[in-house]
């Protein structure tokens, strides 16, 4: 009885088991060839692209947005989308790093550290306890970040103490290339490992993969968000702390471009937007595929505006390929 | 009288909201007698001209609520809706807001028909969007703020009607009563309750879920076009980066007005509401003299609680639960399963 | 769309026909060539099991779903239904066995929603009155038009449901499953309208699990298995037996998988319940239930049974009530709670609540026991691969699959691996199935039976609900029936019979022994 169920399934698995043409896959291919060819075409046609400084520039340019970038793929991946307030978080740690610079270096980077994971665990508290929208909470945070900041510096700026320099080495090159690139890397590799090796990372991706099965199941979903949330805070303090560093001018000022650009890098390295599936590799492709465009743009002279549509078509073009891809 | 019935029921679905405005409207009112602090004629129509500015931008972004989805492009379709109309509504006003429009209208086809054509994630779809706009503004625009030679029109739109209106809060005022028929006594504003209420029984049920969604984005782009227009009219400029924290205020008046984020819920006499309310609460504070972070601090806060507090009743459920499931006081009766 | 009558007299025109239906969702064959016809002024029973195909020619039908292959004819013109509103232009209607009601929507909106010939401005007096009246002739007098749904009951949003159907105005009216939560009067009132309908010169297909009702009010009826049609009869040439026989085939008679073990001897209690209640849904339910036994609860749906199932998961925040496991006190407060306590909740949405359906099957079946696979936070690979390969032998899913994605697998497959997760646990007492085998054809539902059964001669307990008659009788050592909400019996299996169990979930009655709230 049981072999003649066993048998009369198989030609099943192998239907099941024989992959279907995939044409959003196709489509994904094509547009990934006219893209790199794109890159190539811009990259040899530009005077100044392929320079080793103007690699360096890239990777600068990477590394800040990369490092946010990687904290905003463990929220994406729980399943919460994505945070709208992360560049204040930065502003305002690297603001409180800067401050902090007055007690010693060491202490002012745990402090950065600690702030942004605070922030974070407490947006991510709210959103996972109380079941909150993400992003009503997270732009609610950003702006309760930008009035605090601005009630605690009476709206001045901060700088490091007078004689302090020890600070200058986080922005200095190492071996010639720039401290921040290496924090960059280190923090992807971390967080991939964190999320693909360990029983947290697990239960991450699961929860975003299907949240009501895995409350289902039994895990904890409320602490799982708030410790996704934590994770990109603290990622968006360590960002903050190097912000801080290199401006060595701490204010609100420092928010710059960062939430969107963050979550741009996360898109478009094709995390799925609902959760559940995607890696910090992909994101770090995103955010390089990113500074990549932007630097081009910008050195063939082209304004903000181009740069920040570009940003926006291939968003869109990302997130509507991706998930035709999936399905979802 | 007849006709009342829904619009009564609508109102007592959402008497928070106007219980929270009548609050504030008091406030102001009783302020002059308890305090050194005068409120004039110039107060009221300061907070009907935010009204203006923003009433409609929270209208659009609140129905989108309604409808379950969430448009994050607001911010951007307003600086651009301001950008075009300024730039070529130097000769004809009435010429440029419709240009403004036509815009707003290729732009929600487009981001409706992404969205329910390949039924995505509104927010992902919307921020792309948000950046197309931002870049398109920043290009018509040459980086530059712009200004608009006819500075009569905007004296015309602000000009004081009654003391307290203006032209511009008249069309707000307009737009929002209709947006509350419609949304009270039509098939369409059933339909867009249903789909945010309940996509799959809607669907079922025969309402074209499609339509509807690029229906609410259309009308989400309009909306917010619209205000932007009027905004740059009334300002004589426009400009890639005003700050007026367009999606924050949006957000929070909707929310106040007793939207739902859950979808389904909400009505444009709340979000209405809602926009007062946060609009007296902001004239409020320049009465009194508060620093601008004060203003931020009391929005972000506002917006935190009202997001909050609409997950509080499950919150609270939960919590209930860890009374429940308690020992009994007797033994529960053990003759059940022995029958 | 025309609104033109049949004629009741000579050769019944086919007004919907349909020829070779198929359709197949990946791996399984839901509808395999079917071809059925629908005279106008028919009522046509549809019959089977779960997962024999009638549901999904139910959707063909009104356009949610589009078969692989066959046609569907209306008044003999071949048609293309791209959705609901599609099926509706063509004069079909449907009430869904999920209900189709907006809850925050008013009862009046629920009922014209979606409807093609509702105008624009559609709160009107005359739209008003007649769906006043269509609720009245349902027996809902009581219900206010503007009441949002979410504040009725079950039963009457069922009721709602109907009366949406009848506002419809349509030739073929397809009620699928109307009548799980309702009462025999309430029932009853429902036939009356049908059977006013089709004096009308309109269609109804019914589909039902409830061949009582069947023999009642239909005029043909045609039964399903495994997708495909089985025979199409006249109601006349049908008795009950030969029904029953062509639904089950030639699993007619299989036996139950073991026999009843006695458990009268040496029982010791794995779980007491005491005075669950679930506010609207569990009214003061109190159960003990034995080492090595399964219980069944049997109910329709809405009956409550999914419900005390869900708050021994720990799923429902607002139940309240006692519960003791293995002589301790357990407090299920959170799905956590429920599995450090040794209750284990397998849900009934296999693909919404149950699986991760993108993750391999490694992951599902793991998913329970992450602590067990880790150390200091670390995943052991080695560990969860020999854990998931032990399981997926004892659920005899092949173990080449581990590495595949849940959604590959069949139903029958996927209710295994979900099955799987729970089982060979150590520190488990009592498992909560809801539903387990919905959805899964007869074989694999006979090899989950067995499963369950293997599971329980280590001395945890079974308890699980089931809306299926059969399943309960075959499965549970002791039947708990359940309607609206209150126990309505208990009976060992040796003592129940179809007829009173079914006479159970179907009647509302008052609660024999248990005290009143």
């Amino acid at each position: 009885m049981r072999d003649a169920a066993a048998s009369a399934m198989a030609p099943l698995r192998l239907v099941a088991a024989r992959r279907r043409w995939d044409l959003p896959g196709a489509l994904m291919a094509v547009v990934i060839a006219i893209v790199t060819g794109l890159l190539i075409y811009g990259a040899a046609d530009t005077s100044g692209f392929l320079t080793v400084s103007n690699l360096k520039a890239i990777l600068t340019a990477t590394s800040l947005v990369g490092i946010i970038s990687v904290g905003m793929t463990a929220i994406m991946i729980s399943g919460n989308l994505f945070s709208l307030s992360v560049g204040q978080t930065a502003a305002v740690t690297a603001t409180m790093f800067l401050y902090a610079l007055r007690v010693d270096l060491t202490v002012a980077i745990a402090a950065g550290i600690a702030l942004g994971l605070g922030i974070g665990a407490v947006q991510g508290g709210i959103v996972g306890f109380l079941g909150a929208n993400t992003i009503i909470i997270t732009i609610g945070a950003g702006l309760l970040q930008e009035g605090l900041a601005t009630w605690m510096t009476n709206g001045n700026s901060v700088v490091p103490p007078s004689g302090s320099s020890s600070y200058t080495h986080l922005a200095l090159p190492l071996f010639g290339v720039p401290f921040a690139i290496y924090v960059f890397f280190a923090v992807a590799i971390v967080a991939e490992f964190v999320l693909r090796k360990t029983r947290f990372g697990r239960q991450l991706y699961l929860m975003g993969e299907n949240r009501s099965a895995a409350h289902a199941a039994g895990l904890p979903t409320a602490l799982l968000t708030t410790g996704a949330f934590a994770l990109a805070g603290a990622c968006t303090g360590l960002a903050g702390v190097l912000i801080g560093a290199a401006s060595a001018n701490g204010s609100l000022l420092l928010e710059g471009t960062y939430t969107y650009d963050a979550i741009a890098a996360t898109l478009v390295g094709g995390n799925a937007v609902g959760g559940g599936r995607g890696s910090v590799a992909r994101t770090v492709v995103g955010a390089l595929f990113i500074a990549t465009i932007s630097d081009l743009l910008l050195l063939r002279g082209y304004s903000t505006g181009i740069q920040i549509l570009v940003k926006g078509i291939i968003v869109a073009v990302v997130v509507v390929l991706t998930n035709l891809r999936r399905g979802r | 009288m007849k006709l009342a019935g829904p619009l009564r029921a609508a109102i007592r679905r959402v008497s928070a909201p106007y219980a929270i405005l009548i609050l504030m409207v008091a406030v102001l009112a009783v302020l002059p007698a308890v305090s050194h602090y005068s409120v004039t004629a110039t107060n009221v129509y300061d907070v009907l001209q935010n009204f203006a500015s923003l009433g409609l931008v929270a209208l659009a972004l609140g129905t989108t609520m309604i409808a379950g989805e969430f448009d994050l492009s607001v911010t951007s379709m307003y600086l651009l809706g301001a950008m075009v109309a300024v730039l070529t509504g130097a000769p004809s006003p009435v010429a440029g807001v419709l240009l403004a429009l036509a815009v707003a209208l290729g732009v929600g086809l487009i981001q409706g028909g992404v969205i329910a054509g390949l039924r995505l994630n509104s927010m992902p779809v919307t921020l792309g969007g948000y950046l197309i706009l931002l870049g398109t503004t920043y290009i018509l625009g040459h980086n530059q703020t712009v200004t608009y030679a006819n500075y009569s029109v905007g004296l015309r739109l602000d000009q004081p009607i009654l003391s307290i209106f203006s032209i511009r809060s008249f069309v707000s005022i307009g737009i929002f009563a209709v947006a509350a028929l419609v949304m009270a006594y039509t098939r369409v504003g059933r339909d867009i309750h249903a789909i945010g209420g309940d996509r799959r029984a809607s669907r079922i049920a025969g309402v074209r879920v499609a339509r509807v969604v690029i229906g609410v984005f259309v009308a989400s782009a309009l909306m917010t076009a619209l205000a932007g227009a009027l905004l740059g009219y009334s300002l004589s400029t426009a400009s890639p980066t005003i700050a007026v924290n367009q999606l924050t205020f949006a957000a929070t008046a909707a929310l106040l007005g007793g939207v739902s984020l859950a979808g389904g819920r909400g009505s444009p006499l709340g979000i209405a509401a809602g926009v007062l309310t946060l609009s007296i609460i902001q004239e409020l504070l320049g009465i009194l003299g508060a620093a601008s972070y004060v203003q931020s601090l009391v929005t972000g806060g506002v917006l935190v609680a009202v997001a909050s507090v609409q997950g509080l009743p499950a919150a609270l459920a939960r919590m209930r639960s860890l009374t429940a499931w308690r020992r009994p006081a007797a033994p529960p009766s053990s003759t059940a399963a022995d029958a | 769309m025309s609104t033109r009558s049949h004629p009741q007299d000579g050769p019944p025109t086919p007004f919907v026909e349909v020829e070779g239906l198929t359709k197949s969702y990946g791996a399984i064959q839901a509808l395999r060539d079917v071809s059925l016809s629908i005279p106008a002024g028919e009522v046509h029973g549809v019959c089977g099991h779960n997962g024999a195909g009638k549901s999904t020619l139910v959707k063909c039908l009104v356009g949610l779903t589009r078969p692989d292959s066959g046609v569907i004819r209306v008044d003999g013109q071949a048609v293309h239904l791209h959705g609901p509103q599609d099926a509706q232009s063509h004069g079909i209607a449907i009430v869904d066995q999920e209900l189709s009601l907006v809850p925050a929507l008013s009862v009046e909106d629920n009922i014209f929603l979606g409807g093609i010939d509702v105008p624009m401005r559609h709160h009107r007096s005359a739209l008003r009155r007649r769906a006043r009246d269509l609720l009245d002739s349902l027996g809902l007098s009581h219900v206010p038009l503007n009441a949002p749904v979410e504040r009725l009951l079950i039963g009457e949003r069922q009721l709602v449901e109907v009366a949406r159907l009848l506002a419809r105005d349509a030739r073929l009216l397809i009620l699928d499953e109307p009548t799980a939560t309702l009462s025999t009067t309430e029932i009853e009132r429902v036939f009356a309208a049908v059977r006013e309908l089709v004096a009308q010169g309109r269609s109804v297909i019914f589909v039902s699990h409830r061949l009582g009702e069947v023999f009642e009010i239909c005029h043909r009826v045609t039964v399903f298995r495994d997708g495909e049609r089985v025979a199409t009869h006249a109601i006349g040439e049908l008795d009950r037996p030969a029904l029953v026989k062509l639904m089950l085939g030639e699993m007619e008679g299989a036996p139950s998988v073991t026999p009843i073990e006695d458990h009268h001897s040496a029982r010791t209690v794995a779980m007491r319940i005491g005075h669950l209640n679930v506010p609207g849904r569990v009214r003061d339910f109190s159960l003990t239930v034995h080492r090595g036994e399964i219980v069944g609860l049997a109910g329709q749906v809405g009956s409550g049974a999914s419900e005390v199932l869900r708050a021994l998961g720990g799923l429902i925040p607002g139940a309240t009530g006692a519960c003791e496991v293995a002589g301790r006190p357990a407090r299920l407060r959170r799905p956590m709670a429920a599995v450090e306590a040794g209750v284990l909740y397998v849900p009934s949405d296999r693909q919404g609540e149950g699986l991760f359906l993108h993750k391999p099957v490694e992951q599902n079946l793991t998913v329970i026991r992450l602590r067990w696979i880790s150390r200091f936070g670390l995943l052991l690979g080695r560990r969860s691969r020999a854990l998931a390969t032990e399981l997926a032998a004892r659920v005899d899913v092949a173990r080449d699959r581990l590495g595949a994605p849940a959604a590959e697998l069949s139903g029958g497959n996927q209710q295994k691996v979900l099955l799987g997760r729970v089982l060979a646990r150590s520190g488990t007492a009592v498992l909560a199935l809801d539903e387990p085998t919905r959805g899964v054809d007869v074989g694999g539902r006979g090899d989950i039976h067995r499963l369950i059964r293997d599971e329980t001669r280590t001395g945890i307990a079974v308890i699980f609900s089931s809306t299926e008659l059969d399943e309960v009788l075959d499965l549970a050592d002791t039947v708990v029936t359940m309607f609206e909400g209150s126990i309505v019996s208990i009976v060992p299996r040796a003592q129940a019979n179809s007829a009173s169990v079914l006479e159970d979930m179907t009647t509302r009655r008052a609660p024999a022994e248990t005290v009143p709230a």
